[in-house]
Protein backbone atom coordinates (compact mmCIF):
# COMPACT_ATOMS: atom_id res chain seq x y z
CA UNK A 1 0.00 0.00 0.00
CA UNK A 2 0.60 3.23 -0.41
CA UNK A 3 3.04 5.32 2.05
CA UNK A 4 0.43 8.39 2.21
CA UNK A 5 -2.17 5.81 2.38
CA UNK A 6 -0.84 4.22 5.43
CA UNK A 7 -0.05 7.54 6.71
CA UNK A 8 -3.41 8.82 6.45
CA UNK A 9 -5.06 5.46 8.52
CA UNK A 10 -2.92 6.70 10.74
CA UNK A 11 -5.01 9.77 11.27
CA UNK A 12 -1.69 12.06 9.62
CA UNK A 13 -4.35 14.58 8.22
CA UNK A 14 -0.96 15.88 5.62
CA UNK A 15 -1.49 12.13 4.33
CA UNK A 16 -4.85 12.64 4.01
CA UNK A 17 -4.35 16.67 2.25
CA UNK A 18 -1.80 15.35 -0.14
CA UNK A 19 -3.55 12.55 -1.09
CA UNK A 20 -6.80 14.24 -1.62
CA UNK A 21 -4.76 17.10 -3.76
CA UNK A 22 -3.28 14.42 -5.60
CA UNK A 23 -6.62 12.60 -6.51
CA UNK A 24 -8.40 15.99 -6.43
CA UNK A 25 -8.67 16.75 -10.27
CA UNK A 26 -9.98 12.91 -11.06
CA UNK A 27 -12.67 12.94 -8.52
CA UNK A 28 -13.87 16.25 -9.66
CA UNK A 29 -13.87 15.49 -13.60
CA UNK A 30 -15.69 11.68 -12.78
CA UNK A 31 -18.66 13.43 -10.54
CA UNK A 32 -18.61 16.04 -13.26
CA UNK A 33 -19.42 12.99 -16.10
CA UNK A 34 -22.01 11.78 -13.97
CA UNK A 35 -23.72 14.76 -12.58
CA UNK A 36 -23.01 16.73 -15.63
CA UNK A 37 -22.85 20.10 -13.36
CA UNK A 38 -19.68 21.68 -12.50
CA UNK A 39 -21.04 23.35 -9.65
CA UNK A 40 -22.50 19.81 -7.94
CA UNK A 41 -19.71 17.74 -8.87
CA UNK A 42 -17.33 20.28 -6.76
CA UNK A 43 -19.58 20.01 -3.80
CA UNK A 44 -20.37 16.28 -3.52
CA UNK A 45 -16.31 16.19 -4.44
CA UNK A 46 -15.98 17.54 -0.85
CA UNK A 47 -18.63 15.48 0.60
CA UNK A 48 -16.92 12.57 -1.09
CA UNK A 49 -13.85 13.82 0.78
CA UNK A 50 -15.27 13.60 3.81
CA UNK A 51 -16.74 10.34 3.91
CA UNK A 52 -13.08 9.10 2.48
CA UNK A 53 -11.90 10.10 6.39
CA UNK A 54 -14.83 8.60 7.40
CA UNK A 55 -14.70 5.16 6.40
CA UNK A 56 -10.50 5.19 5.61
CA UNK A 57 -10.43 2.16 7.85
CA UNK A 58 -12.60 0.24 6.06
CA UNK A 59 -10.14 0.49 2.76
CA UNK A 60 -7.77 -2.34 2.40
CA UNK A 61 -5.98 -1.99 -0.84
CA UNK A 62 -7.20 -4.55 -2.53
CA UNK A 63 -8.40 -1.94 -5.39
CA UNK A 64 -6.73 1.27 -6.84
CA UNK A 65 -7.20 4.29 -4.70
CA UNK A 66 -9.10 5.91 -7.17
CA UNK A 67 -11.25 3.18 -7.48
CA UNK A 68 -12.54 3.57 -3.95
CA UNK A 69 -12.74 6.99 -4.24
CA UNK A 70 -15.12 6.60 -7.34
CA UNK A 71 -17.29 3.78 -5.32
CA UNK A 72 -17.85 6.25 -2.68
CA UNK A 73 -18.48 9.32 -4.67
CA UNK A 74 -20.91 7.45 -7.10
CA UNK A 75 -22.81 6.22 -3.62
CA UNK A 76 -22.79 10.08 -2.59
CA UNK A 77 -24.31 10.99 -5.83
CA UNK A 78 -26.81 8.21 -5.62
CA UNK A 79 -27.81 8.84 -2.02
CA UNK A 80 -28.29 12.98 -3.18
CA UNK A 81 -30.73 12.27 -5.79
CA UNK A 82 -32.68 9.58 -3.34
CA UNK A 83 -32.93 12.55 -0.78
CA UNK A 84 -33.98 15.06 -3.85
CA UNK A 85 -36.48 13.05 -4.71
CA UNK A 86 -37.84 12.43 -1.15
CA UNK A 87 -37.81 16.09 -0.70
CA UNK A 88 -39.09 16.48 -4.35
CA UNK A 89 -36.30 19.01 -5.02
CA UNK A 90 -35.62 17.26 -8.05
CA UNK A 91 -35.46 19.31 -11.12
CA UNK A 92 -36.00 16.19 -13.72
CA UNK A 93 -33.82 15.18 -15.99
CA UNK A 94 -34.26 18.19 -18.64
CA UNK A 95 -31.95 20.65 -17.32
CA UNK A 96 -28.96 18.79 -15.36
CA UNK A 97 -26.75 19.24 -18.59
CA UNK A 98 -27.55 23.09 -19.22
CA UNK A 99 -25.07 24.49 -17.41
CA UNK A 100 -22.13 21.95 -18.36
CA UNK A 101 -23.07 23.43 -21.98
CA UNK A 102 -23.09 26.94 -20.79
CA UNK A 103 -19.11 26.39 -19.48
CA UNK A 104 -18.34 24.41 -22.59
CA UNK A 105 -19.86 27.51 -24.58
CA UNK A 106 -17.80 30.09 -22.65
CA UNK A 107 -15.01 28.75 -23.34
CA UNK A 108 -15.56 28.29 -26.89
CA UNK A 109 -15.11 24.86 -26.48
CA UNK A 110 -17.31 22.49 -29.11
CA UNK A 111 -20.99 21.07 -27.11
CA UNK A 112 -20.87 17.45 -27.79
CA UNK A 113 -24.30 16.29 -28.64
CA UNK A 114 -23.46 12.85 -27.18
CA UNK A 115 -23.26 14.65 -23.51
CA UNK A 116 -26.75 16.04 -23.95
CA UNK A 117 -28.25 12.35 -24.88
CA UNK A 118 -26.40 11.35 -22.04
CA UNK A 119 -27.48 14.07 -19.74
CA UNK A 120 -31.46 13.38 -20.70
CA UNK A 121 -30.74 9.43 -19.27
CA UNK A 122 -31.58 9.24 -15.67
CA UNK A 123 -28.60 9.01 -13.03
CA UNK A 124 -29.48 5.20 -12.43
CA UNK A 125 -28.85 4.53 -15.86
CA UNK A 126 -26.33 7.00 -16.83
CA UNK A 127 -23.82 6.15 -14.64
CA UNK A 128 -23.25 2.47 -15.18
CA UNK A 129 -22.42 3.83 -18.86
CA UNK A 130 -19.75 5.82 -17.90
CA UNK A 131 -18.74 3.41 -15.70
CA UNK A 132 -18.70 0.69 -17.95
CA UNK A 133 -17.56 2.39 -21.49
CA UNK A 134 -15.60 4.94 -19.81
CA UNK A 135 -13.63 3.87 -17.29
CA UNK A 136 -13.92 0.19 -17.90
CA UNK A 137 -15.39 -1.34 -14.61
CA UNK A 138 -16.86 -4.72 -14.36
CA UNK A 139 -20.31 -5.15 -14.60
CA UNK A 140 -19.53 -6.99 -10.93
CA UNK A 141 -17.86 -3.96 -9.65
CA UNK A 142 -20.73 -1.91 -10.78
CA UNK A 143 -23.76 -3.60 -9.57
CA UNK A 144 -21.72 -3.89 -6.26
CA UNK A 145 -21.24 -0.05 -5.70
CA UNK A 146 -25.04 1.29 -6.75
CA UNK A 147 -26.58 -2.04 -4.64
CA UNK A 148 -27.53 -3.59 -7.80
CA UNK A 149 -27.19 -7.44 -9.37
CA UNK A 150 -24.63 -7.12 -12.46
CA UNK A 151 -27.52 -8.55 -14.57
CA UNK A 152 -29.33 -5.45 -13.67
CA UNK A 153 -26.45 -3.33 -14.77
CA UNK A 154 -25.96 -5.11 -18.02
CA UNK A 155 -29.39 -4.16 -18.83
CA UNK A 156 -29.20 -0.86 -17.73
CA UNK A 157 -26.17 -0.20 -19.63
CA UNK A 158 -27.69 -1.64 -22.58
CA UNK A 159 -31.24 0.10 -22.75
CA UNK A 160 -28.98 3.40 -21.79
CA UNK A 161 -27.00 2.70 -24.95
CA UNK A 162 -30.46 2.41 -27.27
CA UNK A 163 -31.22 5.17 -25.82
CA UNK A 164 -28.26 7.35 -27.09
CA UNK A 165 -28.63 5.94 -30.32
CA UNK A 166 -32.22 6.81 -30.53
CA UNK A 167 -31.43 10.38 -29.55
CA UNK A 168 -28.59 10.71 -31.55
CA UNK A 169 -30.05 9.01 -34.52
CA UNK A 170 -27.38 7.11 -34.84
CA UNK A 171 -29.48 3.32 -35.55
CA UNK A 172 -30.92 5.51 -39.17
CA UNK A 173 -27.93 6.30 -39.79
CA UNK A 174 -25.80 2.86 -39.39
CA UNK A 175 -29.52 1.38 -40.79
CA UNK A 176 -28.76 3.05 -44.34
CA UNK A 177 -25.24 1.74 -44.46
CA UNK A 178 -26.55 -1.72 -44.28
CA UNK A 179 -29.69 -1.97 -46.71
CA UNK A 180 -29.36 -5.56 -47.83
CA UNK A 181 -29.87 -6.72 -43.60
CA UNK A 182 -33.12 -4.39 -43.76
CA UNK A 183 -34.57 -6.88 -46.61
CA UNK A 184 -33.42 -9.99 -45.22
CA UNK A 185 -35.91 -9.09 -42.62
CA UNK B 1 -30.73 -21.87 -41.11
CA UNK B 2 -32.08 -18.73 -42.85
CA UNK B 3 -33.28 -17.43 -39.49
CA UNK B 4 -29.81 -18.11 -38.16
CA UNK B 5 -28.32 -15.75 -40.43
CA UNK B 6 -30.85 -12.84 -39.83
CA UNK B 7 -30.13 -13.00 -35.90
CA UNK B 8 -26.57 -13.20 -36.89
CA UNK B 9 -27.24 -9.86 -38.98
CA UNK B 10 -29.01 -8.27 -36.91
CA UNK B 11 -26.78 -8.87 -33.82
CA UNK B 12 -23.80 -7.35 -36.09
CA UNK B 13 -25.73 -4.53 -37.19
CA UNK B 14 -26.85 -3.69 -33.33
CA UNK B 15 -22.89 -4.77 -32.32
CA UNK B 16 -21.95 -1.85 -34.62
CA UNK B 17 -24.24 0.93 -33.64
CA UNK B 18 -23.48 0.01 -30.13
CA UNK B 19 -20.04 0.33 -31.06
CA UNK B 20 -20.32 3.82 -32.84
CA UNK B 21 -22.36 5.18 -29.86
CA UNK B 22 -19.45 3.96 -27.51
CA UNK B 23 -17.15 5.81 -29.24
CA UNK B 24 -19.35 9.08 -29.51
CA UNK B 25 -19.73 8.93 -25.37
CA UNK B 26 -16.24 8.60 -25.49
CA UNK B 27 -15.38 11.46 -27.48
CA UNK B 28 -17.84 13.51 -25.61
CA UNK B 29 -16.21 12.47 -22.22
CA UNK B 30 -12.67 12.97 -22.81
CA UNK B 31 -13.83 16.96 -23.68
CA UNK B 32 -14.90 17.21 -19.78
CA UNK B 33 -11.55 15.27 -18.97
CA UNK B 34 -9.67 18.23 -20.96
CA UNK B 35 -12.16 20.88 -19.04
CA UNK B 36 -9.69 23.05 -16.37
CA UNK B 37 -10.40 21.73 -13.00
CA UNK B 38 -9.39 24.59 -10.14
CA UNK B 39 -7.40 22.29 -7.21
CA UNK B 40 -7.07 24.34 -4.21
CA UNK B 41 -3.90 24.62 -2.22
CA UNK B 42 -3.00 22.13 0.44
CA UNK B 43 -4.31 23.53 3.56
CA UNK B 44 -7.84 23.90 2.17
CA UNK B 45 -8.00 20.02 2.17
CA UNK B 46 -5.92 19.93 6.03
CA UNK B 47 -8.71 22.27 6.89
CA UNK B 48 -11.51 19.64 5.67
CA UNK B 49 -9.64 16.69 7.13
CA UNK B 50 -9.17 18.19 10.59
CA UNK B 51 -12.57 19.13 10.40
CA UNK B 52 -14.05 15.73 9.31
CA UNK B 53 -11.47 13.93 12.18
CA UNK B 54 -13.45 16.46 14.68
CA UNK B 55 -16.46 15.42 13.34
CA UNK B 56 -15.41 11.80 13.83
CA UNK B 57 -14.69 11.90 17.06
CA UNK B 58 -17.84 14.55 18.11
CA UNK B 59 -19.83 11.78 16.95
CA UNK B 60 -18.00 8.50 18.49
CA UNK B 61 -18.40 10.28 21.91
CA UNK B 62 -21.83 11.35 21.38
CA UNK B 63 -22.62 7.53 20.39
CA UNK B 64 -20.78 6.11 23.43
CA UNK B 65 -22.28 8.37 25.52
CA UNK B 66 -25.96 7.13 24.64
CA UNK B 67 -25.05 3.58 24.37
CA UNK B 68 -23.80 3.76 28.50
CA UNK B 69 -26.82 5.79 29.40
CA UNK B 70 -28.73 3.15 27.81
CA UNK B 71 -26.93 0.00 29.02
CA UNK B 72 -27.21 2.52 32.48
CA UNK B 73 -30.91 2.41 32.50
CA UNK B 74 -31.50 -1.06 30.95
CA UNK B 75 -29.48 -2.56 33.40
CA UNK B 76 -30.90 -1.16 36.28
CA UNK B 77 -34.33 -1.74 35.92
CA UNK B 78 -33.23 -4.99 35.38
CA UNK B 79 -31.69 -5.64 38.69
CA UNK B 80 -33.92 -3.56 40.47
CA UNK B 81 -37.33 -6.01 38.57
CA UNK B 82 -35.28 -9.45 39.49
CA UNK B 83 -34.83 -8.25 43.97
CA UNK B 84 -38.64 -6.64 43.74
CA UNK B 85 -40.18 -8.09 41.11
CA UNK B 86 -38.99 -11.34 40.34
CA UNK B 87 -42.13 -12.52 38.39
CA UNK B 88 -41.89 -9.30 36.50
CA UNK B 89 -38.15 -9.87 35.11
CA UNK B 90 -39.36 -13.32 34.29
CA UNK B 91 -42.18 -12.26 32.10
CA UNK B 92 -39.63 -9.26 30.09
CA UNK B 93 -36.54 -12.81 29.61
CA UNK B 94 -39.82 -14.01 28.21
CA UNK B 95 -41.07 -11.35 25.74
CA UNK B 96 -37.54 -10.27 24.95
CA UNK B 97 -36.56 -14.22 24.00
CA UNK B 98 -40.23 -14.32 21.50
CA UNK B 99 -39.57 -10.95 20.35
CA UNK B 100 -35.93 -12.04 19.19
CA UNK B 101 -37.07 -15.37 17.60
CA UNK B 102 -40.13 -13.43 15.65
CA UNK B 103 -37.98 -10.90 14.58
CA UNK B 104 -35.52 -13.01 13.27
CA UNK B 105 -38.04 -15.13 11.55
CA UNK B 106 -40.10 -12.80 10.08
CA UNK B 107 -36.49 -11.09 8.55
CA UNK B 108 -35.52 -14.64 7.10
CA UNK B 109 -38.98 -14.90 5.58
CA UNK B 110 -38.46 -11.46 3.60
CA UNK B 111 -34.99 -12.43 2.54
CA UNK B 112 -35.79 -15.81 1.48
CA UNK B 113 -38.84 -13.88 -0.36
CA UNK B 114 -36.81 -11.20 -1.77
CA UNK B 115 -34.67 -13.94 -3.57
Amino acid sequence: MDALIKNAKKGDHLAFAMLFKENYPFLVKYLMKITMNPDTAEELAQETMAKCVQKIHLYNGQSKFTTWLVSIATNTYIDQCRKMKREKNWQGQEEIYRKLKWHFESRNEEWNDCLEALGRLPEDVRIPIILKHYYGYSYEEIGEWMKISPGTVKSRVHNGLKSVRREMKLGEETESRYPEQKTTK
Amino acid sequence: MKKQKVVILNRRQQNKQDFDAIHELQEGLQKIDQFPVYTPNLQWFEQIVIQEQQNKKKKLIKDLSVFFIVAFIILSGMIISLYHMPAIFILVQIITTIFIVVYIGIRKIKKANHI
